[in-house]
């Protein structure tokens, strides 16, 4: 369904090329629920960017995307434009400044339909309103004749996810779509987005650095580090015995949130490099707990560990070589 | 701004202003639409033995070397001056508004060359632009207004295009992208609308200036022509009285600083206004 062979996105600046996700790949199957997770800077939204075909102005996207076996990367953009809104849907973090102030919940919904000549004048409202209704706002009319400042944060969010499933897309990305929002409506809008995948046969890719988010609906997890990736697996295996040091140091720090106050605090030491300066060898080793002289010469590459792949010199779940 | 009292406060003060500014504003829009009914006499209409007398309540402003009443002078000059820099305002915002949106939606090389393009303009003197077009034209108003309005354009091109730079990464318009929206709907719908209130600040404010500059032309001799009562011209005339008749240029000269501050003053309110 979506395939990622090699991707690469730089951008050249005046101080040379810096080269913000560094040839990854992966491939997400039809009808699951893919999570790309990560911290800032790791890449994972210029990912599900460059698979929109919306990455900034001024990068270079390398590699290929196949989306339903057509190759995206380079597509002109007049010719994208058929294919984003209409086969992939997308959902921003901000749902406060996803809509237009200007104009109506409504009219923007049935704007979506407009544009791909799915509907138009009143069906296209009529449309909008039924979709307001599929993402479970209540009085549906009423919030479609209402302007973005009328209702609430939780509600515009439903909108701009019912705006990103108007056209009936076969891929939904959501790229952190909770993150600013409150932990009772962020439950909802998972579910939401759980229900809707059901529904409407979606395929999702979640962009998230939530392990919160992942536990509940995430099918298969890739985990992104500094551009690359760093463990991808089922998600059941790799949130259980997670083989990168960097998945399992992630995974304690969301278990902090629900461990009693007395614990002692594990922090990840550092932040993700600068793009300028990444380390030689493993990108993670001078944060890593295990790191030997091979991390810090050699770059791993992604094999079999556990249940998925994990690029680790010193996995911290048994490999298939290690067990001979 | 934190403080929400001192912002209140703030707002009340302008309020106040705003509405002194817009009372101005109201009468000159009827001074320039219905001047037969404000002013007392025919504005060229001679008199030439009440030439150069002191205001009275015949005559409020005093009359002028051939016996005009001043007055009514400066009430039929608000049509000319004040249209002038409607015009001129007029043409800028809108050419300017739509040179800055496409600079701003336009790829990055067309972008740099239209704003090159902007940075000429911007230097080239008015006054030179304005003694050519006289000299190619003829004197008069129509030269003045088509010298202005060259000049006047860049600065709202300027403005709009940093404005649309800055709204294309709003999320509202990137969710518009995400939904497969072209370029042309983007613009009209999500980012045209949010450009206009900037670009009525900057019209506000700049009729003032446009005002100065209109009077300012015709004061040098390359504007209005005798018998116009255009408000610049009046100040021009007046030069050889000077000593004697202090009247003859208080009055036009106060009409132009008074409609130049209302207009500085609405713009300000506006501005105000759209931050809050």
């Amino acid at each position: 369904m979506l395939e990622v062979e090699n991707l690469t996105v730089s951008f050249s600046g005046r101080d040379g090329r810096a080269v913000a996700v560094d040839g990854i790949s992966f491939s997400v199957a039809a009808g699951e629920t893919f999570v790309i997770i990560g911290e800032s800077g790791s890449g994972k939204s210029l990912t599900g960017m460059a698979i929109a075909g919306l990455a900034p102005e001024g990068a270079r996207v390398g590699g290929a995307i196949r989306f339903d076996g057509q190759d995206v990367v380079g597509l002109p953009d007049a010719r994208m434009r058929r294919v984003r809104g209409r086969q992939i849907g997308i959902v921003y973090q901000d749902p406060l400044g996803a809509l237009n102030p200007v104009h109506t919940v409504g009219d923007q919904i049935a704007e979506a339909l407009r544009v791909h000549g799915l509907a138009r004048g009143r069906e296209a409202m009529a449309r909008a309103v039924s979709l307001l209704e599929r993402v479970r706002i209540p009085d549906p009319a009423r919030v479609a004749r209402s302007y973005p400042h009328q209702i609430s944060g939780g509600m515009r969010q439903r909108a701009v996810i019912a705006m990103a499933v108007a056209c009936n897309p076969k891929l939904l990305i959501a790229d952190e779509p909770t993150t600013a929002l409150d932990v009772t409506i962020k439950a909802q809008v998972l579910d939401l987005l759980r229900d809707l995948k059901a529904e409407l046969s979606l395929t999702t890719l979640l962009i998230t650095h939530d392990m919160g988010v992942v536990a509940e609906v995430a099918d298969r997890i890739l985990v992104m580090y500094a551009g690359t990736v760093v463990e991808v697996g089922p998600a059941a295996s790799l949130m259980d015995r997670p083989a990168h040091p960097y998945t399992s140091v992630l995974l304690a720090s969301a278990m902090m949130a629900e461990a009693p106050p007395q614990t002692a605090l594990t922090v990840v030491p550092g932040g993700t490099p600068p793009l300028g300066a990444m380390p030689e060898g493993c990108r993670f080793h001078p944060r890593c707990p295990r790191a030997t002289a091979r991390c810090r010469a050699e770059v791993p590459v992604l094999r079999g560990v556990g249940g998925g792949q994990a690029a680790c010199h010193h996995p911290l779940v048994e490999t298939p070589e290690d067990a001979l | 701004m934190s403080a929400p009292a001192a912002t209140f406060r703030a707002a009340r003060r302008i309020d106040w202003l705003a509405m002194a500014a817009l009372v101005v504003v109201a009468l000159l829009a009827v001074f320039a639409l219905m001047p037969g009914v404000v002013a007392p006499y025919d504005p060229i209409a001679l008199d030439v033995v009440n030439r150069l007398k002191p205001p009275s309540p015949a005559h409020p402003f005093g009359t002028d070397e051939a016996g005009r009443d001043i007055f009514s002078r400066v009430i039929y000059g608000t049509r000319y001056s004040m249209g002038v820099a409607l015009a001129i305002v007029a043409f800028a915002a809108v050419f300017g508004t739509l040179y800055g949106v496409v600079s701003g939606m336009a790829p990055r090389w067309l972008d740099n060359l239209m704003m090159r393009i902007v940075d000429m303009v911007f230097g080239f003197p008015a006054l030179v632009l304005a003694l050519a077009i006289s000299a190619a034209i003829g004197r008069g108003l129509d030269s003045v207004t088509l010298a202005l309005s060259l000049m006047w354009w860049p600065g709202f091109a300027r403005l709009v295009r940093g404005e649309v730079l800055r709204l294309k990464t709003e999320p509202h318009v990137e969710t518009a992208r995400a939904l497969g929206l072209g370029p042309v709907t983007i613009m009209w719908r999500h980012i045209v609308p949010f450009v206009m209130s900037a670009v009525n600040v900057r019209a506000t404010t700049d009729i003032g200036y446009a005002l100065v500059a209109v009077t300012a032309l015709s004061f040098l001799g390359l504007g209005a022509t005798s018998p116009t009562p255009e408000w610049g011209l009046l100040i021009r005339d007046s030069r050889p009285y000077f000593g004697s008749a202090w009247w003859y240029l208080v009055f036009p000269g106060g009409i132009v600083m008074l409609t130049a501050t209302a207009c500085s003053l609405l713009g300000d309110a506006l501005d105000a206004r759209k931050g809050a």
